[in-house]
């Protein structure tokens, strides 16, 4: 936010981000916040920057491991609740999987070409409020789309290569300085195929970029982008 | 008569170790109690260290984590993608909870307490390159809130860590409550730059 901005922004609005984010704010005033939120862009694009910050702090806490117990004990609830939900199934839970894997990637092509349909109607002059820019993939035959409808974002992938092992794709957004990191974390389907909601794509956002990370994500990318997809 | 039957779950087991948690979330929707579990492993220990942090008491620690697993299990469909990763969301709940129970039991009075004498136990089998990555990242993490000046990293680790408001900070530390606020958003912001910083970034 520019020194103009923040003069013109309420005294008493920008203050409560970071409270926000750290969830100390008392519970009616994180409810006010949050009404205010849906007005005021300033306070929108403060919360995700902050947030990123706020998103990391878990990581701050000396790293133990969980006791062996503890897990028996939630994954005892767990199937209790599962077995006294469901009707006897019909076939093990491991044929279902497969199963579903390849209509999850169906749904995704299917989505992808919606989406392209909407993106010829809009630069076709429909807008609409509808933006779809194709982004540059830097893998053979793959193809990905972000739709912008406001303040909403998403980015849809087809074929492209699994995220070498041990790594997961990661979404950032990149305005005048380097790439920031978002908590979009996602891994493509068995066909390469996937649909993200890219968070606190607001004003002064040029470039959306995909890159591979460690599972859980980088504050920094560790890897070229695969995908770009330029806004400006 | 089961050994085909263990067999076979250790095949779906291994399907589902490859699948992203949103997508595994969409299994949990099904109640699908073997995708519930391969969550459950990847983020258990980073949810029960920040209980643990925030709550100072293993068997508060437990049950802030079980309770927020169960929680995540029950109600998992009211998780939007659009909002964040299932991790941040699963840690945002954890959060929530441990604050919540430690305003129930009262046990902040000394707010912050020092890690001193904390170890970060990981089995050495699960320090794989993923692993040591992470454990990287996350001394960066405390390397960054721990540069700051006191007076930042205090605050907000007495809003995080410490479960008290800001009107509870201000008091506590006799401060104004425009220069907490102050305080927290400077160090949030001093804490991405250090972490984000552009001339660092791999292009």
């Amino acid at each position: 936010m520019s020194q103009d901005e923040r003069n013109q922004h309420p005294e008493t609005c920008g203050s409560n981000a970071a409270p926000y984010v750290l969830g100390a704010l008392t519970q009616h005033e994180s409810e006010a916040f949050r009404r205010h939120l849906d007005t005021c862009t300033i306070c929108r694009e403060e919360v995700a920057a902050l947030q990123v910050v706020a998103s990391a702090l878990p990581a701050a806490a000396p790293q133990i491991t969980a006791p062996r117990d503890l897990k028996r004990r939630v994954m005892g609830a767990v199937h209790e609740d599962a077995l006294a939900e469901a009707p006897p199934p019909r076939r093990p839970a491991a044929h279902r999987v497969p199963r579903w894997r390849p209509a999850l990637g169906a749904l995704a092509v299917a989505c992808a070409f919606a989406l392209l349909l909407t993106g010829v109607f809009a630069s076709g002059g429909g807008g609409g409020g509808t933006r779809v820019v194709r982004a540059e993939v830097r893998a053979p035959g793959a193809t990905a789309l972000l739709r912008l409808q406001g303040a909403q974002a998403q980015l849809t992938i087809s074929r492209l290569p699994q995220a070498p092992r041990g790594r997961v794709y990661q979404v950032w957004l990149k305005r005048s300085g380097g790439p920031q990191p978002t908590d979009a974390l996602f891994t493509v389907s068995s066909r390469g195929g996937a649909t993200v909601g890219v968070p606190g794509v607001g004003r002064g956002v040029r470039e959306v970029m995909v890159t591979s990370e460690p599972l859980g994500g980088s504050l920094r990318p560790t890897r070229a982008p695969v995908i770009v997809a330029r806004l400006g | 008569m089961f050994k085909p039957l263990r067999s076979s779950s250790e095949r779906s087991a291994a399907r589902l170790r490859v699948l992203a948690d949103e997508e595994l979330m969409q299994l949990v929707y099904r109640r699908n109690a073997d995708a519930f579990e391969v969550i459950y492993d990847r983020h258990a220990d980073t949810a029960y260290s920040l209980a643990y942090r925030i709550c100072r008491q293993r068997p508060l620690a437990e049950d802030v984590v079980q309770e927020a697993f169960l929680s995540l299990w029950r109600s998992g469909a009211r998780y939007d993608r659009n909002r964040g990763s299932v991790r941040t969301w699963t840690l945002g709940i954890v959060h929530n909870r441990a604050i919540d129970a430690l305003r129930r039991r009262a046990v902040r009075e000394r707010g912050v307490v020092s890690d001193e004498g904390l170890e970060e136990r990981l089995p050495a089998s699960e320090r794989t390159d993923v692993e040591f990555a992470r454990r990287d990242e996350a001394r960066e993490i405390r390397d960054a809130l721990e540069q700051l000046p006191e007076e930042q990293s205090r605050v907000i680790e007495l809003a995080y860590f410490g479960g008290l408001t800001h009107v509870e900070i201000a008091s506590k530390l006799d401060t104004p409550i425009g220069t907490v606020k102050g305080r927290m958003r400077l160090g949030l912001a001093k804490m991405r730059m250090t972490l984000g910083d552009p001339a660092e970034v791999v292009q």
